[in-house]
């Protein structure tokens, strides 16, 4: 589903974000991205998402590279990716449900199935009673429900949440990761950028990349939660 | 193509809500488009009814001759011989009495004073109706007939109205370039700062893999509806001269060769709806232009 190989990523101003990574990532897979702020977790999201091109090294999405002159492809890739931005990137002035159903109008589905998904989605975060609020009008917690209810309901092979943890306070934040796992199956592949390690210490059948320096550490289940319960 | 068709709901709702976020530059667009638009048709309008009038004083096109004293056997010969000249249309003899009727007629009730002439002081001519593509041909051919002493043509007059009639033509086809160019530049304006107030959401439908003609479609019926608002007013601008021009003329010019009212209307009502529609979508591809891609 997604493969990063001998990857670098160096921004313009010279800024080295990856270095040399490589990475494989299969359907049905729940992967955790923990790292330090600015310690390019998020550029790894962004090269996934084809937000940023890699400077060396080849980047692999659902079969397409994400490459320079291949915008076409990475816009299908794009399509089939539920993504949940650390910023929401929900759209103003509209309702909960208009900002569910934008994610599915580019795909063209039919106007009466697409409202019925994203009645289903909003009743999965919850929000199934808050669906004709606008956006700016919810809560944080809210607004990140409506987020990931916009991500998932276009049925996406790849879900990509950056940092959905942040700003919430424990409980919030515990459901939210509880609420994107429920989304988990085996054509579903979902990857979470977090700094609190602690939110997913207890965490087993999952794999954690920890980002260092732009420099990545692969493990998996336990290893990684001996190595934090330290 | 299916997802433009499921989505028409939400486009024109998009339309709608990128008018409302500028309303009050919008507004002076489609003003400003709308008093483009409206000179245009008054230029064009200007052109029409010059054709017209070339048009029908071509077709009316005659010249006089006048002859020296002959008898009216000749008279009549000589109208049978004109008559076979390339390029003429009808010959008719106008005799002395029918001469001075005629200038009685034009002088009206100032006609009393050609009773201070004893003798009627108008000669007798020839009236030749001719096609003007070939008055220099019967002009030339004239001139060989000994019986005919002068010829009076009104080519001057015509030579003026089709230099005022290519003139207008001009100022027309200069307007339309003017028009054209400026809407456009108003129209893109007005684009890119719709794209600019938008650019978040714009980058959020990007991230989520819209293609550009997705997110663009609402930004060109924007600006086809707007230049549309203008070319409507314009429309109901020229109606509303035109109509006024007509009745005008009516009253003042009786004679003057107006083409059809309807015609004109229908004519100018189809030209500006359709260069605003034109225009409307070519500003908006350009304001378009402005989206960077990723």
């Amino acid at each position: 589903m997604i493969k990063v190989n001998d990857v670098s990523l160096i921004y313009p101003d010279g800024t080295k974000a990856l270095k040399d990574v490589n990475l494989h990532i299969k359907a049905g897979e729940l992967v955790y991205i923990t790292g330090h702020s600015g310690s390019g977790k998020t550029s790894l999201l962004k090269l996934i998402m084809g937000m940023e091109y890699p400077t060396r090294g080849n980047v692999t999405v659902l079969g397409e590279s994400i490459k320079k002159n291949n915008a076409g492809k990475i816009k299908k890739v794009r399509k089939s990716i539920g993504p949940v931005f650390q910023e929401f990137k929900l759209i103003e002035g509209r309702t909960a449900f208009e900002n569910v159903m934008i994610g599915m109008r580019i795909q063209g589905i039919k106007p009466k199935l697409m409202k019925q998904k994203a009645h289903e989605a909003l009743e999965k975060v919850g929000l199934g009673h808050k669906k004709l609020s606008k956006v700016e009008n919810l809560s944080w917690g809210e607004t990140q429900r409506v987020a990931i209810a916009r991500a998932v309901a276009r049925k996406p092979s790849l879900i990509l949440a950056d940092e959905p943890t942040g700003n919430l306070d424990y409980d919030n934040a515990v459901n939210i990761l509880g609420l994107l796992k429920t989304f988990l199956d085996k054509d579903t592949a979902i990857v979470i950028t977090t700094h609190a390690t602690h939110l997913i210490n207890e965490e087993t059948n999952a794999t954690f990349i920890r980002v260092d320096n732009g420099n990545i550490k692969i493990e998996r289940g336990d290893l990684y939660h001996e190595e934090f319960s330290l | 193509m299916k997802s433009f068709l499921y989505n028409m709901g939400y486009f024109l709702k998009e339309t709608g809500r990128i008018i409302k976020l500028n309303l009050l530059s919008n507004v002076f667009s489609v003003i400003g488009t709308a008093l483009i638009l409206f000179l245009l048709g008054v230029v064009i309008t200007g052109t029409n009814i010059g054709n017209r009038l070339v048009v029908m004083l071509s077709e009316e096109a005659e010249i006089n001759g006048y002859f020296s004293e002959i008898t009216m056997e000749e008279r009549e010969k000589l109208v049978k011989k004109v008559n076979k000249i390339n390029g003429v249309r009808s010959v008719r003899l106008v005799d002395e009495i029918e001469a001075k009727d005629r200038m009685e007629d034009i002088l009206g009730d100032e006609a009393s004073i050609l009773e201070l002439f004893e003798d009627n002081p108008f000669e007798a001519f020839i009236e030749i109706r001719i096609d003007l593509n070939l008055i220099d041909n019967i002009l030339n051919d004239l001139k060989t007939m000994k019986e005919i002493e002068y010829v009076r043509d009104n080519r001057e007059v015509l030579k003026s109205i089709e230099d005022i009639t290519s003139g207008l033509k001009l100022l027309g086809y200069l307007m339309m370039v003017a028009v054209g160019i400026t809407t456009i530049i108003i129209l893109s304006h007005m684009i890119r700062q719709g794209i600019y107030n938008n650019k978040d959401q714009i980058n959020t439908l990007r991230l989520l893999g819209s293609p550009s003609a997705f997110i663009g479609f609402p930004y060109i019926l924007t600006g086809i509806l707007l230049t549309l608002l203008g070319g409507i007013i314009a429309t109901v601008s020229i109606v509303l001269l035109i109509n006024l021009l007509y009745e005008s003329f009516a009253g003042t010019i009786p004679f003057m060769p107006l083409p059809p009212r309807s015609q004109l209307l229908d004519k100018m009502t189809l030209l500006i709806t359709s260069i605003s529609l034109l225009l409307g979508f070519v500003g908006s591809l350009f304001g378009l232009s402005s989206i960077r891609e990723r």
